[in-house]
This record gives C-alpha cells, structure tokens and sequence, in this order.
C-alpha cells in the first residue's frame, strides 16, 4: 500500500514537474518571441532545368541534336552587418550548351556601403564583383523567372559576351531619387574588369588563337526615369571598354586590341494585362591588328528588338518579341562582309533577327514553366565571335525551340 | 382586419430596419486592408507615394533612423494583391520585378515572404521597424496602424 501511495505521490509530483518544465520552456519561448527578430541573414535560391534544340545551327551544339544543356542552379545569401554595411553573394551553376562555357561561378560577391539615405535620396556604393545593372535584363540575365523567356534578346544579351557583360571586379554607385511630382530617377556608374578564362575566350576568339585574351578596366553609366504613377519607364546606357589580345609564341594570330563600346535607350511599359518592352543600340567595335598586325577595323553596329506579353489568366502569359542586328550599319545586308572575306564568310553572319512567341505558365508564385519558339535569321549572334563558323552554320534561316522549369525560394 | 395585418408587417420591417442599421454601423467595412508596424516605427500616417517607396525598397529607414523591414504573404495571395492594387496601385507583378530583380543580382534586400496572415501579424509584432499589411484590425495588438494618406 505504501508502494501504491509512493507511486501515487509520483505520479502526482511528477506532472507538476513536468508541466512546470514545459511552462518554464514555454516562457522562454515567449520571452524570445517578444525580444527582437533578427531578419540579418537571408538566404535564397533557384534551380531550373530545360530541354532545348536549335536546327541548322551550331548554336547549342554541334550536332544539332535535343539537348538538355539548358541548366542554372543558383544560391545566394545576403548578411545585414549593420545599419550601414550588408555583404552579399551569389554562386551559379550554369549550362548553356555552345553560349557559353558551362561551370560553377561566383555570380557577384559584394560588400554593399548605404552611403546616405533620407525620404527622397539614396546612394549606395557596390565593392567586389558586381552584376551589370545597366541594361534593362542585364543584372538577372541568368535568373530564368526574371528574364523575359529563356533565350533573351540575343541583339543586346548576346551570349557570346556574356561572361564579359555580366559584370565585373571593381565598384559601383547606385543613386536614386524619388520625388511626387518629378517621379523616379536612378543613376548607375560602375567600373570593373573581368578575368576571363581560356573557355571564355575561345567564346570570343575561337580555339585557333592560342594566346591570352585579357580585359582592361570598363566604365558603364545609366540613368532611368519612372513618371508618377505611370506604368511607362525609361533609360539610357553607355558602355566603354577595352579588350587587348597577346599572341602566342607559335600562334595563328597577332597582338591586338578591340574596343567596345555601347549605347542603348530602352523602354518599359507595365500594364494589368499588357507589358511592352524594347531597347535600341548602336555599338562601335573596333579591332586593332589580331588579323594581322595591320589590321584595322571600326564598325558600328545598330539594333533593336520590340517584346509585348499578355496576360490571358492570372498564372498564364503569351509573349512575342521582334529583334533586328546588323554588324555593320554600312553593310546592312552583309554584301560587303562577304566580299572582304572572298566570299569565306557568307552575307548573312552580317546580320541576326529573331522573331519569336513564348508561353509562360505559373504553378504556384515560385513555380514556373517557360515555352518558346523563335525563327532566327543570320549568323551575327553565334560564337566564336571574331571567327564565324559557316560550315556548322551553313544556312540563313534556323530556328531553336526551348522548354524549361523553375523553382526558386 | 387588413389594418391589423398591415400594422404587424409595419412593425416587423422597422424592427428590421432598426437591426440592419444597428449592423452596418457596428460593423468594420468588408475590404478594408490595415497598415501596421511595429511600435518602433514612429509614423503614424503616409502617403501612397511614399508607401510605395518602402515597397519598391526606395526608403529604407524611419525618420528616426531604424531601418524598415517589410513583410509580404505570397504574390498570388488575395490579400497581398488586394494589398497592391487598393494601397500601392501597382500590379503585384510589378513589384516581383523590383524584388527578384534585388535580391537575385546583390543589389538590395527584397521584403520577407512569410506563409500565413499570422505569420506576419506576429513577425510585425516582433521585428524592430517592420511593417506590414492586415484585413481584420480587431484581432491584433501591440502594433501601430499607419493611416494611408490618399
């Protein structure tokens, strides 16, 4: 009987002490729950993967067969240090087929400096490697869910230059002003150079030219204007930079340099159910020896491309885009192109249009598949850039469906 | 006898009338949507242009220097796009934009995607400068409410 009552008495205390365990947790709990939440950190992500297929092109692959090399799986994490200070880092895996070198990189990573900030006035400063925030998709080219369709306008994005155009080591400054009446303006400069890899490189020059291709130093400026409560906004860019080239030893080319530059004026209109998009741009590119060391080539390029998507239903849109490139404003044809090279390099890698349609479908708000179909015309926009490949590329009209899906966190 | 009749229906519809005035004015209007901060936030009225400014990541800081944390339920939520229409009058597509375009190219750091209404409610409660957006003001406290200046 006493063993029953010790075991009474027990189970009694026991439940107490549990019970006044857990409410002792709960306290804490509840203490922590009213202290400050710390949202210092964030971290985020994306992976997304497509099947995708060009025809009469070496554009993905040279055998132009179905090729799943249609692959960006990113993490990024941002860490608030204080009021003033925020780091920031972004790694990427990324297949593109022919685009561009596939591999790990290491997206941006950055210290972030808010310099001043009142109601009106922001400026920050951006330390490391930053992403190109000049052109309208040039920050989020590799961010499949914000970027207009999977294949971005090639006029402007072209893939070629991607590694180049994506960004670079060096600084940034990000100022914006937002005024009532005025509405919103940003002013962007950035300066910074890319270390560019021997695949990098033969994007650009081939793998016949065996030695070092290296990048000096660019500036890059834009300036965007919102309107008040207008769905339309507007911007400028310029680009300046210098690319020089040191042969090999043994090499089938010479010591060059090429300059770049480039200038765009876009558009941007966001409507309930309509969105237009464009951007003009003219770009000088001038190629000093590398041919041969006389060599000596100045070309100013022009193009556009004009989007428009709708939205039929509230996860469901359709997208058309319209682009037009020519190497050279004087030879809009590429006639000229063709002559100098003793009809080697055919009229039409003078020029590239595309003309495309898209559907995009939203399973949930971070869930999405992305469909398109585009008619491509001529060869400017294929790699390597400064040796056009007409045997793999033999015909002037080719075209390149691609499907993929995107989750992101 | 129809007088009779006729009398009772009288009385009966005032006693309705009388009820349903009762209810209306009692009752808080069905779409209203409620700004709410954290009570660190010293603001107690905005503009849209400048509500939409801490949305669109444009001021990051209070008058008295504490850095705004925003929270957001999901861009297909009918609240938060109820949210966006009614108090920003931008499309929630719009704001996705600025959001992903920050936070995936390092520029900046997006507003705070959480699950529930319930889950902002309490992160508002909790996070020192943080703002967000509510249907039902009678169920929460300890939060400042922002009156929107149209």
């Amino acid at each position: 009987m006493l063993t029953s009552l010790k075991l009474m008495i027990r189970s009694t205390t026991l439940p107490f002490y549990y019970t006044s365990a857990l409410c002792s947790i709960c306290l804490a709990f509840n203490v922590s729950a009213s202290t400050v939440k710390n949202e210092s950190l964030q971290v985020h992500g994306f992976v997304a993967q497509g099947i995708i297929n060009a025809d009469k092109s070496n554009f993905i692959n040279t055998d132009e067969s179905l090729s799943l090399e249609l692959t960006e799986v990113g993490i990024n994490a941002s860490y608030q240090l204080n009021n003033d200070f925020r780091l920031a880092g972004q790694a990427v895996y990324l297949n593109g087929g022919n685009r561009y070198h596939a591999g790990p990189r290491i997206d941006y990573l950055l210290l972030q400096w808010n310099a001043f900030h009142n109601e009106v006035w922001q400026a920050n400063f951006y330390f490391g490697r930053v992403k190109n925030n000049h052109w309208l998709y040039s920050s989020t080219r590799d961010i499949p869910f914000a970027r207009p369709s999977i294949i971005i306008p090639q006029v402007v994005y072209f893939d070629g230059f991607r590694d180049i155009a994506v960004g670079g080591d060096g600084a940034a400054v990000k100022i914006r002003y937002s005024d009532d009446d005025f509405g919103e303006v940003d002013f962007n400069f950035s300066r910074g150079e890319s270390a560019i890899s021997g695949d990098q490189s033969d994007v650009v020059i081939g793998k016949f030219a065996l030695g070092q291709l290296g990048h000096d130093l660019d500036m890059q400026a834009s300036v965007y204007w919102q309107p008040p409560f207008s769905g339309w906004r507007f911007g400028l860019s310029a680009l300046d930079s210098t690319f020089v080239y040191n042969q090999a030893k043994i090499d089938n080319y010479f010591d060059g340099e090429f300059i770049f530059q480039f200038y765009t004026a876009n558009a941007l209109y966001e409507g309930e159910y309509w969105q237009f998009s464009a951007e003009f741009f003219q770009e000088r590119f001038l190629t000093k020896g590398f041919y041969l060391p006389s060599f000596h080539r100045d070309e100013i390029g022009q193009g556009y491309y004009l989007q428009a998507s709708y939205k039929i239903l509230n996860n469901l849109s359709l997208m058309t885009r319209h682009e037009r490139f020519y190497a050279n404003k004087d030879d809009k044809n590429g006639s000229k192109l063709a002559q100098i090279s003793g009809g080697a390099v055919p009229s039409y890698f003078g020029f590239h249009n595309d003309n495309m349609i898209g559907l995009s479908y939203d399973f949930a708000s971070n869930f999405r598949l992305n469909a398109e179909y585009h008619w491509m015309e001529g060869g400017a926009r294929l790699t390597p850039i400064v040796q056009p490949d007409p045997i793999a590329n033999a015909s002037k009209n080719w075209q390149v469906w691609a499907i993929q899906l995107m989750y992101w966190f | 006898m129809s007088s009779y009749v006729n009398y009772k229906d009288e009385i009966i519809r005032s006693i309705f009338l009388k009820i349903a005035i009762v209810i209306l004015l009692f009752s808080p209007p069905v779409d209203a949507i409620y700004i709410i901060s954290n009570i660190t936030a010293d603001t107690a009225s905005l503009s849209v242009t400048q509500l939409r400014r801490i949305y669109s990541v444009r001021q990051v800081n209070w008058k008295n220097g504490t850095p705004i944390v925003v929270y957001v339920l999901a861009s297909n939520e009918p609240l938060h796009q109820k949210f966006c229409k009614e108090k920003l009058r931008l499309f929630p597509y719009q704001l996705d934009r600025i959001w992903q375009k920050l936070t995936f190219s390092g520029y900046g750091v997006a507003p705070i995607e959480v699950a529930t209404q319930q889950a902002l409610i309490e992160a508002v409660q909790s996070t020192k400068g943080a703002i967000g957006y509510v249907e039902k003001l009678s169920e929460v406290k300890d939060v400042n409410v922002i009156k929107i200046d149209d």
